[in-house]
């Protein structure tokens, strides 16, 4: 059975597109302290390229229009130029985040191919090395983010900080832009992975995320227009405003009619996170794993439906949950981070839920 | 871009929110004054009043949502007209006594 979309000029959840997140593997040059896959030079499990290419023309029909890949670090699998290529082949945008300490030559054949690419920074010099373990990783991303802007490519930067390193946004904003980046993309660290091992790391308070919030918009002021700084972090009441976003999702729940079951893929999970395991999850990448929503090796057209009919419900009462809380919510939300957190409180509790309650009928819509 | 000093850099005011010596009660309230449902900011800088922000909106802005935020010193709202008829553009002034260092919020830390 094929799908359908009678919605693609819709959102789909809180994204600008209907996103791919691709962690091909978990073998990384670096074993970051904060890193959410707890990737490492000794994490060896990668995919096999057969069944990623083979789910590509699905993942395409589905709706997905960008595939994002991310790791580990995505320049250590083998096979990412025919990847690449593959995606390409199929319609997709190709954009890639990585740690930028790669040779200029394995860097070069790989990002001409791309349509975007995003080094990532964890705060100035000391706080970055810190975190990356390695004294010269600043110096080197730097380096290479400066390489590839004078060569003509939109670069932008996808800063990670912990709390005690927001007071080196502004000089590291200015530092990347001064290099050329064109885009800050900044984020809280995730709790998640790694990180959550960190003695050191305090959580961010409702006042260290308005901190953040209120130094991005100063930002976005002083660095001008020519260079967008984005924070992904948003106020509560004004994603409730636009929670349109996940009227596909949530259609049967509100109107009691709609079917999904021939609805777009895209439509319904945005982002799409493949793991290097092969787990097709919703959102985040330390989504529960009660939400899979398939396996890469036996994806078909046919599991996807099933997916739609059987086991969506879950999904939709978890989203619609995480919205309602935001009705009254005050102050700032990472969405995606809040959604990836409630799968872990609500995982158990929806398993008890479902073996007496009828599918899509979960509270909060 | 032209390197900055740091005399410059500690003056901006990414640098005075960023480095905690405004106390986190003083950042909560500047962020509860700035965020006000159904306007998206476009524009938040210094001003001779603390902060100023130009907020943009397609519906008729609620004056009243904006008045019940504390510390209002400047309010202006322009309609674009025949530019676009939908929109407005709401200026407002914030109070913001901890960024010109007349107020206990400096130096906490």
């Amino acid at each position: 059975m094929s799908a359908t979309s009678t919605q693609t000029e819709m959102r789909s959840g809180f994204l600008p597109d209907r996103i791919v997140h691709l962690h091909p593997t978990r073998l990384c040059n670096l074993a970051c302290l904060h890193c959410y896959s707890e990737s490492g030079p000794r994490q060896k499990t990668a995919l096999d390229l057969d069944p990623l290419q083979q789910a590509l023309p699905l993942l395409k029909a589905e709706g997905y229009n960008q595939i994002s890949l991310s790791g580990g670090e995505p320049l250590m699998y083998p096979p990412l130029l025919p990847l690449v290529d593959g995606a390409h082949a199929n319609g997709f945008r190709v954009t890639m985040i990585t740690n930028g300490l790669f040779t200029p030559k394995r860097m070069d054949e790989v990002v001409s191919r791309l349509d975007g690419i995003a080094i990532s920074f964890d705060g100035l010099a000391p706080a970055h090395n810190h975190l990356r373990g390695r004294a010269d990783a600043f110096e080197r991303s730097s380096a290479t983010l400066a390489r590839l802007a004078d060569g003509g490519q939109p670069v932008a930067a996808a800063i990670s900080l912990t709390r005690d390193a927001i007071p080196d946004l502004p000089e590291l904003a200015d530092h990347l832009v001064g290099l050329g980046a064109k885009a800050l993309q900044v984020r809280p660290v995730a709790l998640a992975g790694r990180a959550r091992t960190m003695t050191e790391m305090p959580v961010y308070s409702a006042a260290d995320q308005a901190r953040l919030y209120l130094v991005v918009l100063a930002l976005q002021e002083e660095l001008g227009d020519q260079v967008r700084v984005h924070c992904d972090l948003a106020p509560a009441r004004s994603l409730w405003q636009q929670r349109d976003a996940y009227a596909a999702l949530l259609a049967n729940c509100v109107q009691g009619t709609a079917d999904q079951t021939n609805q777009m893929l895209a439509d319904l999970v945005n982002p799409l996170v493949i793991t290097e395991t092969g787990s097709l999850k919703p959102i985040a990448y330390d989504f529960n794993s009660h939400f899979d929503v398939a396996s890469l090796e036996t994806l078909s057209s046919e599991q996807l439906a099933h997916y739609k009919q059987q086991n969506l419900a879950d999904l939709q009462a978890l989203i619609g949950r995480a919205l309602a809380q935001l009705q009254g919510k005050q102050g700032l939300v990472d969405w995606f981070d809040y959604c990836a957190r409630l799968s872990e409180e609500n995982s158990g509790q929806q398993s008890r839920m479902n073996s007496g309650a009828k599918p899509g009928t979960g509270d909060g819509h | 871009m032209p390197k900055l000093t740091s005399k410059v850099l500690s003056q901006r005011l990414s640098t005075r929110l960023a480095n905690f010596n405004l106390a986190d009660d003083v950042i909560n309230k500047l962020a509860t004054r700035v965020l006000i449902d159904g306007l998206d900011i476009r524009r938040f800088d210094i001003c001779i009043y603390g902060i100023c922000i130009d907020y943009y909106t397609d519906r008729i802005p609620k004056l009243d949502g904006i008045f019940s935020k504390v510390d209002v010193a400047r309010l202006e709202i322009f309609p674009y007209g025949i530019i676009d008829w939908d929109r407005f553009l709401i200026r407002v002034g914030y109070s913001v006594d901890e960024l010109e260092g007349r107020a206990g919020g400096l130096g906490r830390r």
